[in-house]
């Protein structure tokens, strides 16, 4: 009777499994008497940078232990924490929607009273306000590391080539077509990835229209049409210049073709380059911002708060936490994460600049930096995904389509926060 | 007798119920809970309020929800033929006097097991390189360019992929239904010397039918669900033309913050999806029955 | 039997093994990419599909040590093996009574309908509760992860069980009954092991879906410190960077434990009808 053996067997492997299954399950022990504080990273490709650092202050810092975590999907996992009310001390997060949102949720806690606030460069303080769906009093994150947006250029063939960095729109036009004529592709796109077509559109953007502009059309100030209409023709322009059919082509796609010398730029931010030299280890990168404008002085570089520290509104230990912050921002310990990571320091001082952004270093050094916009854009409108609808759009009038659509969808996707930003501005004009 | 049943139907009362129990607990509360956010306009975390039937109105007025509806039904509907053609004729293959059985049913099975990542990759660069290649050799128009980015068959490409990967599935469900068949049925009917083509209307396929009816409401559901070759493949593009309605329901529920209103799309959806397979249930049975 | 039906079919086999293109060739690319360097990844069709340059066990080497994998494999096995071994016994005595249970009394048509219409709930609406009540009830672990698993497939496995119930004759538990066994004994004693058959088919099915599955323990059991092979595996992508090579390398060899369940599996249901458990 197999029959019989096969159940008895299963019998005992169940047996077994659930023996060393209700072995599981663990707790936080401090038996040691040192303070713990736990901080939850978002980006697992710095696991190591973060390994170092927990160890340097672990190693200086008898009261209180740090645990760094960075686990891959960090954001539904934090999420799913939340919802569980399990929350870490710091959570080491962007500076996009997902913080406009913790933030509006109220789960932040102010750290102005923190002296490190003070060293934080203008720029990133003044991105961060905008991040606030409701201006409030205080600081909530303490701006870490940024990345910056605009082109990557393959500096060896432009020296061959003795191509000149633009400086103004109608030189990037030139240059295109000087580069097209040497029988080279100016750009390579890769719009397959939706995400991709935001990179171009953010780094001209920042030069073509205010900073505050969603605040200002949540307001009723003025429209995305007004705003947006050459960004959006700009954009558009771009597609003359790059690979045949750009939605058949992903990020990873445009990274290799880029680092294989298929293309001499490519419009995207500083992160991309370690996917690029992945595949080049070689390549010698530079970058320029976006000259977006006629105007070289109008011209603005994109960049945005890669990773920043907030302390959970309901933490426990603030004094120990703090503790943690001021070691994280002392000059060594930012340099570990930026020699392992790349990117540009957000606290004002001397730190290198990488060698692949060095063209962007006189916007760096002289502050002169906006966020992305789609920072501001919530997620489940898919900006990304009207900009390639857009992109694919051949008709004559698509430009007013898309941007017709865009206000549209805005007023869909965003009307209870529009009704709160309102309500708060009549309260305060009421007040007044 | 009737105290015999009645004992049965004891036994049976005392099985059910723990596993009713069970099912109720970690399905059926937490759809109550989901049931109750569709009335929110809860983001996944922070405050909430409630809007009444606000998340439903908008449903019927969103047009990339109904578009959603249109691109899941057609992918649906030409999966779940497909599909099941194509797994009852590998079934019969597979389950036949042929040599390396197991090793051919192994290779088979394969399609099934590998990862979103790998499956993303490799189409995507048949899709975008092999294939457009082939279609400049042999001039044929439509393949020169990748049919991932046509918005016009964007749907296919996915189509292919989810039909690749369910075919796996399926033949096992019809392998193991072709093994309740008898094989004296079918040397009776050798014997009365009916072509191979009579035996499978006559004798296979009305043996097989409860299978036939289980491999179409679970491959229509499974089609009508479709999400992972979404994610891997299109991400819904080009140009929000291969967006499903799971894929909807994930993508700005979960990661974006529309989890009120994206849970009043998933309430609609389950409903449509259950009155789906009860009427294909209802079908089936009855030709069940007929035959 | 005459001697022409016991004969191979060769036609079909020719036909079936040149079919299995549509397997290897994705396959093939899997595993060179799998053995090339991130430096030999280019965008022409023809160096996609050329051998890499050194055939080493590299990549592998270092895709189980990112993984840590013999901790996730053994998670991985773990939720998987009692997944199966729970589902094979629970369901199939639950759609054993309810496909029973239909034939005599409306009420369990009722309970039938409500369990496999469970399918068709959207994970995505469960999830958020889920997570809530996992973590109040202390099943944030990996027996909460097999408890989810068992409801999530309960209403496909009795949907199977009950339908093949279908080809088993009643007139066999009426004997048994006659003779004076029980219900509970005459199903461990005669349906469950004329069931075999569909119990390979669930194994299957519901090791498939357990094995690469994502969402469920990412949500569930994220904080634990425990891993199955599919979370660890995320750790080769992130949105600006996907190190294809080792997470290739991974996934090889995450699909080779449960291919050989598969054949193993296959040849049961082959024993299962030689030794004639099968309406012999």
């Amino acid at each position: 009777m197999w029959e019989r053996k096969i159940a008895g067997r299963l019998l005992l492997i169940l047996g077994i499994v659930t023996a060393t299954a209700g072995l599981a399950g663990c707790g936080k022990d401090t038996s040691d008497g040192r303070i713990e504080v736990e901080l939850v990273s978002y980006k697992p490709e710095a696991v190591e940078a973060f390994e170092e650092i927990a160890e340097r202050f672990n190693e200086t810092h008898d009261d209180i232990h740090l645990t760094i975590d960075s686990p891959n999907e960090a954001m539904t996992i934090l999420k799913t924490r939340f919802i569980r009310e399990d929350y870490p001390d710091i959570v080491g997060i962007g500076g996009d929607i997902n913080y406009s949102n913790f933030l509006d949720a109220d789960l932040f806690m102010d750290i102005s009273d923190l002296a490190e606030v003070e060293m934080v460069k203008q720029s990133y303080l003044d991105i961060n306000k905008e991040l606030e769906f409701i201006p409030r009093e205080g600081i909530y994150a303490l701006p870490y590391a940024a990345n910056a947006a605009g082109i990557l250029y393959n500096k060896a063939m432009f020296e061959e080539h003795g191509w000149e960095i633009p400086e103004t729109w109608s030189e990037f036009i030139a240059l295109c077509e000087e580069i097209e004529a040497s029988g080279i592709q100016p750009l390579y796109l890769g719009y397959k990835d939706t995400w991709t077509c935001l990179a171009p559109w953010n780094a001209l953007a920042v030069g073509l229209s205010d900073s505050d502009t969603c605040n200002q059309v949540n307001l009723g100030n003025t429209t995305f049409a007004d705003s947006y209409r050459e960004t959006a023709e700009k954009t558009r322009a771009l597609l003359a210049y790059a690979e045949a059919n750009p939605y058949a082509y992903g990020y990873n796609d445009a990274c290799t073709a880029f680092a294989r010398g298929q293309s001499a730029m490519y419009p995207i931010g500083s992160y991309a380059i370690p996917q690029i030299k992945s595949v080049n280890p070689d390549m010698d990168i530079d970058s320029f911002a976006f000259p977006a404008n006629e105007n070289k002085e109008d011209n603005i570089l994109n960049s945005g708060i890669d990773l920043q520290f907030c302390v959970m509104k309901n933490c426990e230990n603030k004094e120990a936490v703090y503790e943690v912050l001021r070691f994280l921002y002392e000059d060594e310990t930012i340099q570990v994460y930026l020699d392992n990571q790349g990117g540009i320091a957000c606290k004002n001082g001397d730190f290198a600049i990488p060698a692949e952004l060095e063209g962007m270093r006189e916007y760096i050094e002289n502050d002169r930096m906006a966020d992305y916009q789609d920072h501001h854009y919530p997620s489940e409108m898919s900006v990304d995904a009207m900009i390639q609808t857009f992109l694919l759009d051949g008709s004559e009038d698509c430009v007013d389509t898309f941007l017709e659509r865009f206000d549209a969808d805005w007023k869909r996707y965003n009307r209870d926060l529009i009704r709160k930003v309102q309500q708060y501005q009549q309260d305060r004009e009421d007040a007044q | 007798m009737k105290i015999k049943m009645t004992n049965r139907s004891k036994t049976f009362w005392a099985i059910i119920i723990p596993v009713l129990v069970l099912f109720f607990t970690f399905n059926t509360l937490p759809m109550i809970k989901g049931i109750i956010y569709s009335f929110t306009n809860y983001r996944g975390y922070g405050s909430y309020d409630y809007v009444g039937f606000r998340n439903y109105i908008d449903l019927f007025t969103d047009a990339r929800v109904g578009k959603s509806y249109l691109f899941t039904f057609k992918y649906a509907l030409v999966g779940t033929v497909l599909v099941n053609v194509f797994s009852l004729i590998m079934a019969m293959g597979l389950n036949s006097r042929i040599r390396f059985k197991s090793a051919l049913r192994g290779i088979y099975f394969v399609p099934n097991i590998l990862g979103g990542l790998v499956i993303g990759y490799i189409f995507s660069f048949f899709f975008t390189y092999i294939l457009p290649a082939v279609g400049n050799i042999f001039g044929i128009g439509f393949l020169q360019n990748s049919i991932l980015a046509s918005e016009k068959y964007a749907w296919i490409g996915v189509l292919v992929v989810g039909v690749w990967q369910a075919v796996a599935m399926n033949t096992i469900i019809y392998i193991s239904g072709l093994q309740t068949v008898p094989r004296d049925v079918y040397e009776a009917c050798m014997l009365d010397g009916a072509s191979k083509w009579q035996e499978f209307w006559k004798v296979t396929l009305p043996l097989v039918m409860p299978f036939v009816t289980i491999n179409l409401v679970l491959s229509t559901k499974n089609f009508l669900m479709v999400f992972d070759q979404i994610m891997s493949l299109t991400k819904g593009g080009p140009a929000q033309s291969t967006e499903s309605i799971s894929y909807l329901i994930y993508r700005n529920g979960m990661d974006g913050g529309q989890f009120g209103f994206q849970s009043a799309n998933a309430v609609i959806f389950f409903f449509v999806i259950v009155a789906i397979s009860v009427f294909q249930m209802t079908v089936m049975n009855k030709k069940e029955e007929q035959l | 039997m005459t001697k022409k039906d016991r004969k191979t079919n060769w036609v079909l086999t020719i036909i079936l093994v040149l079919g299995t293109v549509t397997v290897f060739f994705p396959l093939y690319m899997a595993i060179i990419i799998a053995f090339k360097q991130p430096s030999e990844m280019t965008n022409d069709v023809a160096g996609a599909l050329s051998l890499p340059a050194r055939w080493s066990l590299d990549n592998f080497r270092q895709a189980m040590e990112v993984t840590n994998f013999w901790h996730s494999l053994g998670n991985s096995l773990l939720i998987t093996l009692a997944t199966i071994v729970l589902a094979i016994l629970i369901h199939s005595i639950a759609g054993y009574v309810i496909g029973r249970g239909m034939a005599e009394k409306k009420s369990f048509r009722f309970i039938y309908l409500y369990i496999v219409s469970g399918m068709f709930v959207p994970f995505s609406i469960l999830m958020m509760p889920l997570v809530k009540q996992t973590a109040q009830m202390g099943l944030g672990n990996r027996v909460g992860v097999i408890l989810l698993y068992l409801v999530f497939y309960m209403p496909m496995n009795v949907l199977l069980y009950s339908g093949y119930l279908k080809n088993i004759p009643i007139a066999l538990e009426e004997a048994a009954g006659i003779d004076g066994a029980t219900t509970w004994k005459t199903y461990w004693k005669i349906i469950f092991p004329m069931m075999t058959p569909m119990h390979a088919t669930v194994a299957i099915l519901t090791a498939l879906g357990t094995w690469n599955d994502v969402m469920t323990p990412l949500v569930i059991m994220s904080g634990t410190g425990q891993n199955t092979l599919p979370l660890a595996q995320l750790n080769f992508q992130t949105q600006f960077g996907t190190n294809y090579n080792l997470a290739f390398a991974s996934y090889i060899l995450a699909l080779i434990p449960i291919l050989l369940f598969y054949i193993v599996c296959q040849k049961q249901i082959l024993n299962g009808v030689a030794s004639g458990a099968v309406k012999g």
